[in-house]
């Protein structure tokens, strides 16, 4: 053991240290070596596992296609492609996927994968001219959720002047597309609409036994001998005077951009009128997997089927970058474009229409309730 | 198939992992020729190396990781070394192609994950017939899948068909990945941390989509349960990504006339721990047998809840006069983990010997709750009087989703009034627990049998529940993992989160999933 490092080749000591330095030099050489080869192990499979059945649907596809045209079902087809060959209704691969094979297809909706995010770090613009699988990378931006969607700030609170309403108004007509602003909720008791932000104080006044009165016959009563009771009587604040802002004891977040506080009157009753509920599809769906009862927590050791690479660990792989910064629009994600989506497109029929551009239908009805202005886009 | 006994002696056929639409048959056409050379050679093939995953994942490191050097002396290496799926020979990457160019054996296995290379490929190969078995032997410990148990729970062969499954379901949508914010309500984000603690929890997640409480069918109004599964609805199947405006599940909170949480209905900030504890009865209630769970209790019930957070505790008291043990059994929703005793001498222990206290641990706080056993006063049977006595508390039963809690927050009674108090110290825990050391099963044998116990212990962390702030004006966020990948929930914003942010946060509460149900 004379060795000065170890497999990785990344510690070392010196030619002239003892020996307990370089053994100890080396071991710690190693156990980095095991720590990365294990990082890239776990992401050779995802990648590689995904690229095979990228091959195997490929071919799969194209092997219906030639036995929808011909007699139904043909048993002898044999579809060749340069990564897979199908053959008697089975799959083999033909030489190692991720030399064969550059893009991974959703095993859902056999549509190509994102391998970037479209907006923060790592961010490329996405091929317009391809429809991609809905499931993008995740956007790692500042202020941004996962989405790249961010929240208007709160509008001018209670008593604010005329001068504000203006101001906001022009600020909501302008705001981009991915700036969502809070909705409203249908109290299930007086089903009036009230702002998500003002729903548990308006639910404690409307249902609860904190009604004025009652909260304040409670606080009377925990208030006696300077209770324990961490908080002050908040409950008060069920009609905030003007500037209770200021001192509204249980505003939360370090980070966040605000939220909450009240609405104006003249408001309210606008939302009475437009009666948004916050759930707009009654019908159900159930996702039944064949393993429902099967539990897939074992997240960290078990690998898993999905590709969950990082946007920084893809970045090898290219795709090419047309320049333009359009997405397809959504709508024709539903379109059933090839011969092996039929099925599903008779499935997507049957789903209700807000499921098919749920995101559409949905971000209209939750946010046209939460701001005056006209919905987004 | 798993039904028949499995004696090793008998001589069955080993076959290729049927492959589901859109997967290949073999990992790679090297491993189809050999698959393909005949019964024999794959019955061969695939026992030699159920072996070789034995004796890496089910005995010491030490026998795969030790090779025959050049000059013929065993030598034990850190790093992986590759066994011949074909022979019973361990080389180094430098002697691999020797031997692979002498006998012809192409693939091997690698020493520490179990992954099968092809030396004609010169890559790592996922076989779907081997990877299925590698992936078991990590996850269960055993090659052979639950079948038989499987069936049990679903009678209804007919149901299992992917033909009915096609007809009577509605495939979701990519984007629906079930990672969407909550709205904060006013004051509401304790409960919007445990919600989706209970969103990303696979076991509730999989009972509330297979329809374990339909909505439709409940006739209990302003059912909490109900609301539940609304919410998981639309997570799971929507495609929105905006917010979540959890506004039955709040209406069902206020109208709950659970007495036991009374304090807990207010328009204020509340503890997200208690939250938990009412959403737990709540839909215990709902879901169970209807009967109250009793605190201390040795109440078993078959609902979700129960069979997701509930374990069993034992409380042994020993006398100290006659060494009369007598054991009380209760169930458990939670490990409730006191701070303040150890915070206290950890200062102690600073001021007294100077340098700084390593970090509180989360195994610091089990071994002092769960293997340190304490004094009491107890009054003995036999001895008819009171007497002193030993009580040491030991885990009975592990419960599926073991939620932990550490009290951070504390009464402190002073003269005049009690005064709550937060305890922010860090408190450091593992995203592996093995929980072995404190059931009641620890002193077990060592070798095999104790692996196979330990591996039946361990917990993967799947949500942490954070306050941040001051007791008075503090702020919950949670993470959440799904797959490997973490995510933090900051009322209606989620983006993701690195393990360290994970780690380094002062965690309130947190959920570990088992590893691998038995």
């Amino acid at each position: 053991m004379d060795a000065t490092s170890g497999k990785a080749g990344i510690i070392r000591a010196s030619d002239d240290d003892g020996t307990m330095t370089k053994l100890s030099a080396a071991v710690l050489d190693d156990l980095l070596y095991n720590i990365i080869s294990d990082l890239v192990l776990q992401t050779h499979r995802e990648e590689k596992i995904a690229k095979a059945n990228t091959a195997a649907i490929r071919v799969e596809k194209l092997a219906s296609e030639a036995s929808e045209s011909g007699t139904d079902l043909a048993p002898d087809v044999r579809i060749e492609t340069d990564a897979a060959i199908f053959d008697d209704g089975k799959v083999y691969l033909k030489g190692n996927p991720l030399k064969t094979t550059k893009e991974i297809l959703c095993p859902k909706c056999h549509l190509p994968r994102l391998f970037h995010p479209t907006d923060g770090k790592g961010a490329r613009k996405p091929d317009p001219t391809i429809l991609y699988c809905k499931k993008h990378p995740y956007i790692d931006k500042p202020n941004c959720d996962i989405y790249g969607q961010m929240w208007q700030g709160p509008g001018p609170g209670r008593g604010k002047k005329k001068k504000d309403m203006e101001k906001k108004e022009e600020s909501a007509a302008d705001r981009p597309a991915n700036v969502l602003s809070f909705p409203s909720a249908t109290c299930s008791k007086c089903k009036r609409c009230i702002l998500v932000t003002r729903l548990n104080n308006h639910m404690g006044s409307c249902i609860g036994n904190s009604g004025r009165n009652a909260s304040r016959a409670a606080a009377q009563k925990m208030g006696n001998g300077n209770s324990g009771e961490p908080t002050p009587p908040s409950s008060q604040k069920v009609t905030p005077a003007p500037g209770s802002r200021a001192t509204s004891p249980r505003k939360r977040d370090v980070s966040e951009e605000g939220e909450d506080e009240s609405e104006s009157s003249h408001k309210k009753k606008k939302h009475k009128s437009s009666s948004v509920t916050s759930n707009p599809n009654p019908k159900k769906v159930i996702l039944k997997t064949k393993n429902s009862f099967k539990k897939e927590s074992n997240g960290s050791t078990l690998p898993k089927s999905s590709s969950n690479l990082s946007q920084e660990q893809k970045a090898e792989y290219d795709i090419p970058d047309l320049g333009s910064v359009e997405v397809p629009p959504k709508k024709s994600t539903n379109k059933a474009s090839s011969p092996a989506k039929k099925l599903k497109a008779v499935k997507a029929a049957q789903l209700p229409a807000t499921l098919k551009n749920g995101r559409d239908a949905d971000g209209e009805s939750e946010s046209s309730g939460g701001t005056l202005s006209s919905p987004p886009q | 198939m798993a039904a028949r006994p499995a004696t090793p002696a008998s001589p069955k056929n080993v076959k290729v992992k049927e492959p589901a639409p859109g997967s290949p048959l073999f990992g790679c056409e090297h491993v189809q020729r050999l698959f393909n050379q005949g019964q024999e050679i794959m019955n061969h093939s695939i026992g030699h190396y159920k072996m070789i995953l034995r004796g890496i994942f089910d005995s010491t490191p030490v026998v795969p990781q030790t090779f025959t050097n050049s000059q013929g002396q065993p030598t034990t290496c850190l790093t992986s070394t590759n066994l011949c799926l074909q022979c019973p020979t361990n080389l180094t990457d430098e002697e691999r192609l020797k031997h692979g160019n002498k006998t012809s054996h192409r693939f091997y296995i690698d020493s520490r994950s179990g992954s099968l290379y092809c030396q004609v490929c010169d890559d790592i190969v996922w076989d779907p017939t081997l990877e299925e078995l590698r992936v078991r032997k990590i996850g269960t410990g055993s090659f052979s899948g639950r079948k038989r148990k499987h069936d049990e729970l679903f009678p209804d062969a007919m149901k299992e068909d992917p033909r009915y499954i096609a007809t009577n379901t509605t495939l979701a949508s990519c984007r629906a990945n079930g990672l969407r914010g909550i709205y904060n309500a006013g004051a509401t984000c304790y409960q919007n941390v445990v919600l989706q603690s209970f969103l990303h929890n696979p076991l509730l997640r999989n009972f509330y989509l297979s329809d374990g409480h339909q909505s439709s069918e409940c006739g209990v109004s302003y059912c909490l349960s109900c609301a539940i599964d609304d919410m998981f609805q639309d997570f799971y199947a929507l495609e929105n990504t905006n917010g979540y405006t959890a506004a039955n599940i709040l209406s069902g909170f206020w109208i709950s006339e659970n007495k036991a949480f009374e304090n807990l209905v207010t328009t204020r900030e509340q503890d997200a721990h208690e939250f938990f504890q009412f959403l737990a009865e709540e839909l215990h209630e709902r879901n169970g047998d209807g009967k109250k769970p009793e605190s201390g209790s040795e109440h078993t019930c078959n609902c979700v809840m129960h069979q997701t957070f509930y374990g069993k505790m034992q409380t042994d008291t020993t006398c100290q006069n006659c060494s009369g043990t007598t054991h009380a059994v209760q169930s458990f929703l939670d490990l409730s983990l006191g701070l303040e005793s150890l915070v206290q001498k950890r200062k102690k222990a600073v001021k007294e010997k100077g340098g700084n206290a390593p970090p509180l641990t989360l195994i610091d706080c089990l071994d002092e709750e769960y293997i340190k056993s304490d004094k009491c006063d107890y009054r003995c049977h036999k001895c008819d009087s009171i007497q002193q006595a030993r009580r040491l508390t030991s885990i009975k039963r592990l419960p599926n989703v073991l939620s932990i809690q550490f009290k951070r927050f504390e009464y402190k009674q002073g003269r005049h009034d009690r005064a709550a108090s937060k305890i922010d110290d860090p408190v450091s825990f593992p995203l592996q627990l093995n929980m072995l050391p404190y059931t009641h099963r620890v002193r077990a044998k060592e070798g095999r049998e104790g692996r196979e116990l330990e591996r039946s212990c361990t917990y993967d962390l799947l949500s942490v529940v954070v306050h941040v702030g001051e007791i008075e004006t503090g702020h919950y966020v949670s993470y959440c993992r799904v797959g490997d990948q973490w995510f933090r929930f900051n009322d209606h914003n989620v983006r993701l989160a690195t393990v360290s942010e994970v780690l380094g946060a002062k965690a309130y509460l947190l959920f570990y999933i088992i590893r691998s149900l038995a």
